[in-house]
């Protein structure tokens, strides 16, 4: 066996060890629940993968009822602005090529309902504008300099997706004719700004958090010890297999219990350094600079996104073509619950528009665009009811 | 979108761009942005781009932690030290043995 097929045998098919670590945290979750007298302990996840795999392996079947399993701001495509959409949009119908990454290309502006708006990229591309799909940065560099034509590439992503521009900036492989429009957004700002939410709205407390495995392979597990040491909340980065997020709550619960709760844990050693990936930091440090950002459905978040540097406002869209930034106005369509789902304050199936007016074939908010959010997720794997239930009758 | 794949690092192109075999022949070609990559490093690729490699190493050290775990529980449930030890080592032994397979 080579290595990938050993990590899935072991994190993946290991139902032997998934039933043992389960039952740990049956025998683990009343113990905590009195120590720390919330009948609810509630852990939140900041990744659209977490989320993906805890809906489709049925995860939230296999809690006790003391634990609560919930998804945060873990979806930057969930969370881009329509402005942002609406801007390139309207590149995409002056006629500038735009390169988009697939989860983009359906993404609804905030009145993509109506009858004369071009209310996603795919809309834009039916009318005849020339949107290219691409898996990469890199494709779409190599594809710009075969075309040469003016062209855009829509920068959307997390921390994970942000070396690939920086390394491709720096290393100035980048054509003169392929600007970038920036949307990339930072976990940690967000997920303390729903954690923070939780609290002043009077909810359930977050009592652990799960944190993000990837974003953490750049940013290193070190990024979330403010949660530990400032508001002392157990975190734990896990990787993406049903092993790794059971293995996570398992060790918040055990945190819990010890009162020990002073760094973050890494699960997910296989992948993450507690440190990060130092050249791709000192790469993206180069490149981009922070700046405060737009979430959908939300408002500025102050220090919560990157655009490039002024050494490259040359490749930067927004200079380039004069885009101003307007202030935000609230950007989900009527009826839509996404920012609510993106905050972990409701569930995808508390909004009344879920698998009715919004399904993934026809997705009117955001949250069921992307094959990594909440909604899409729970459209696709079924909500924790319906597992629960089909487990009792098992059962 | 923060979703990563193992990949097998086939060849270096340049300084910044590397062919990767994403399982069953299928090659990409993907920006670097990891120091020290070498052909036959496995690494974790997404969107287009190696975010950090993958060892054998590391898995280990996640097994250790898991089986940390095992006994950490064993322990407060009431075992002896020497008891939820064996049941951590028996775990670590198990796991083992499909790493070495």
């Amino acid at each position: 066996m080579d290595l990938p097929k050993q990590i899935d045998a072991l994190f993946r098919e290991n139902s032997e060890l998934a039933k043992s670590i389960t039952e740990q945290i049956h025998k683990l979750a009343p113990i905590v629940s009195k120590e720390i007298g919330r009948e609810k302990i509630k852990i939140m996840n900041f990744c659209g993968s977490h989320e993906w795999v805890t809906t489709h392996y049925g995860l939230r079947a296999l809690m006790p009822e003391t634990v609560e399993l919930i998804p945060g701001p873990g979806c930057p495509v969930c969370v881009t602005p329509s402005s942002d959409i609406e801007n390139v949009i309207k590149l995409a119908m002056e006629g500038y090529t735009v390169y988009t990454f697939g989860d983009v290309f359906k993404l609804p502006t905030v009145k993509h309902y109506k009858k004369d708006e071009v209310g996603s990229l795919a809309a834009a591309r039916a009318l005849g504008a020339d949107v290219r799909i691409v898996y990469s940065f890199v494709d779409a560099i190599e594809d710009a300099k075969k075309s040469g034509k003016p062209s855009v590439f829509f920068g959307i992503g997390f921390e994970t997706t942000t070396p690939s521009y920086a390394v491709l900036f720096e290393k100035e492989k980048v054509p003169k004719n392929l600007l970038f429009y920036s949307s990339l957004k930072l976990t940690a700002p967000a997920a303390e700004f729903a954690v923070r939410l939780h609290k002043s709205k009077g909810l359930v407390p977050v009592s652990g958090v799960i944190g993000p495995g990837h974003v953490s392979s750049i940013i290193g597990a070190i990024s979330w010890d403010f949660f530990p040491r400032e508001y002392k909340i157990p975190a734990v980065v896990t990787g993406f297999e049903p092993i790794d997020v059971l293995a996570g709550v398992l060790k918040i619960l055990q945190d819990l219990h010890s009162g020990d709760i002073t760094y973050t844990n890494l699960e997910y050693k296989r992948v993450v350094k507690y440190q990060g990936n130092v050249y791709a930091q000192v790469e993206i440090n180069k490149v981009f600079k922070l700046v405060d950002a737009i979430w959908r459905g939300i408002g500025s978040i102050p220090k919560s996104g990157l655009d490039l540097r002024e050494e490259y406002s040359m490749y930067n869209a927004r200079e380039q073509l004069g885009i101003k930034e307007k202030p935000w106005d609230y950007d989900l369509p009527p009826g839509c619950r996404c920012n609510e789902v993106t905050l972990g304050i409701a569930y995808p199936t508390d909004c009344p528009m879920f698998m009715k007016a919004c399904t993934p074939a026809r997705p009117w908010g955001p949250c069921m665009v992307s094959m990594e959010g909440a909604c899409a997720v729970w459209a696709r794997f079924g909500s924790t009811e319906r597992i629960t239930k089909i487990v009792s009758e098992v059962k | 979108m923060c979703w990563a794949v193992p990949a097998k690092v086939v060849a270096i192109d340049t300084d910044v761009i590397a062919e990767v075999d994403l399982g069953g022949g299928t090659i990409k070609r993907v920006a670097i942005g990891v120091d020290n990559v070498k052909p036959g490093d496995y690494v974790m690729v997404h969107a287009g781009v190696i975010i950090e490699k993958l060892s054998k190493e590391g898995v280990i050290e996640n097994l250790k932690f898991i089986a940390e775990e095992i006994q950490r529980t064993e322990e407060i449930m009431g075992k002896s030290e020497e008891e939820a030890k064996k049941a951590a080592d028996e775990f670590f032994k198990e796991a083992m043995k499909i790493l070495e397979s």
